[in-house]
């Protein structure tokens, strides 16, 4: 199937932020450009499965996301990572323009969990409602939102933004345990 | 008496809502929401400004003519 040249124009609109999402998934920007050529590839061969009229975005989101988890899987079997300690050292290799303001940054969303991670760059950054990070990550919609609720929550805590409220035992409630 | 006074927190303990599971209802305040919601936007809009890699858009032409060609 040819892509159709309006086609073809948002299947290169999507790319600056398959990139995006890509390159904050992976940590490399080279795994992340491979990701989004297969994702590109992969796209085409199935356009007769996308439905017109619905969301280009998300379908070649839930294609790039899928991709980047087989992948993933593949390779912690290989080097054999059970608790993904591996994936939390990567780090996104600076690029050309990029500022070291970001690096605490980077850093500290390199530590979350890769669920809570994608979680966040989906809603926080890449736009998309719950409902559609939902669709994309195969789960629930509450799932999603206890997934970047977490992620938040780490993040700050990690960046020593966190206000959180503490809700550890206030003194009414220690009163009362001792009775 | 002291007993009396024990019962009497015993039966408000309920309603104060973090007696247990400490911490898991935690919600960050709005102020720091958008400080973590401004550093990743901000962290992302630099990686979308990126110019896109030429290898996308001639992936995109060569899957054109292949395909003119094949099927």
């Amino acid at each position: 199937m040819t892509p159709e040249p309006d086609l073809r124009e948002a299947l290169l609109a999507a790319v600056p932020g398959l990139r995006a999402f890509a390159i904050s998934l992976s940590g490399q920007v080279d795994k992340a450009d491979d990701l989004v050529q297969d994702t590109l590839l992969r796209a085409l061969s199935n356009l007769h499965r996308f439905e017109r009229g619905t969301n280009l975005n998300a379908w070649l989101f839930t294609i790039l996301r899928n991709l980047f988890h087989s992948e993933y899987r593949k390779r912690r079997r290989e080097i054999e990572d059970p608790d993904g300690s591996y994936a939390g050292r990567l780090k996104v290799q600076p690029e050309q323009g990029s500022h070291l303001d970001f690096e605490d940054f980077r850093t500290a969303l390199f530590q979350l969990p890769s669920d809570q991670r994608e979680a966040l760059l989906l809603v926080g950054a890449s736009g998309f409602s719950y409902e559609e990070a939902a669709s994309i990550c195969h789960c629930a919609v509450g799932t999603i939102k206890s997934r970047v609720n977490r992620a938040r929550i780490r993040l700050a805590a990690l960046l020593n933004v966190d206000d959180v409220d503490d809700l550890g035992p206030d003194s009414m409630t220690r009163a009362a345990l001792q009775g | 008496m002291t007993g009396d006074k024990g019962n009497k927190l015993a039966r408000a303990l309920p309603r104060t809502p973090s007696n247990d599971k400490l911490g898991t209802k935690a919600k960050l305040d709005s102020g720091s929401q958008k400080r973590i919601g401004d550093q990743l936007r901000a962290m992302y809009d630099e990686l979308m400004q990126q110019p896109v890699p030429d290898r996308f858009r001639e992936l995109l032409d060569q899957l054109d003519r292949k395909k003119e060609g094949s099927q």
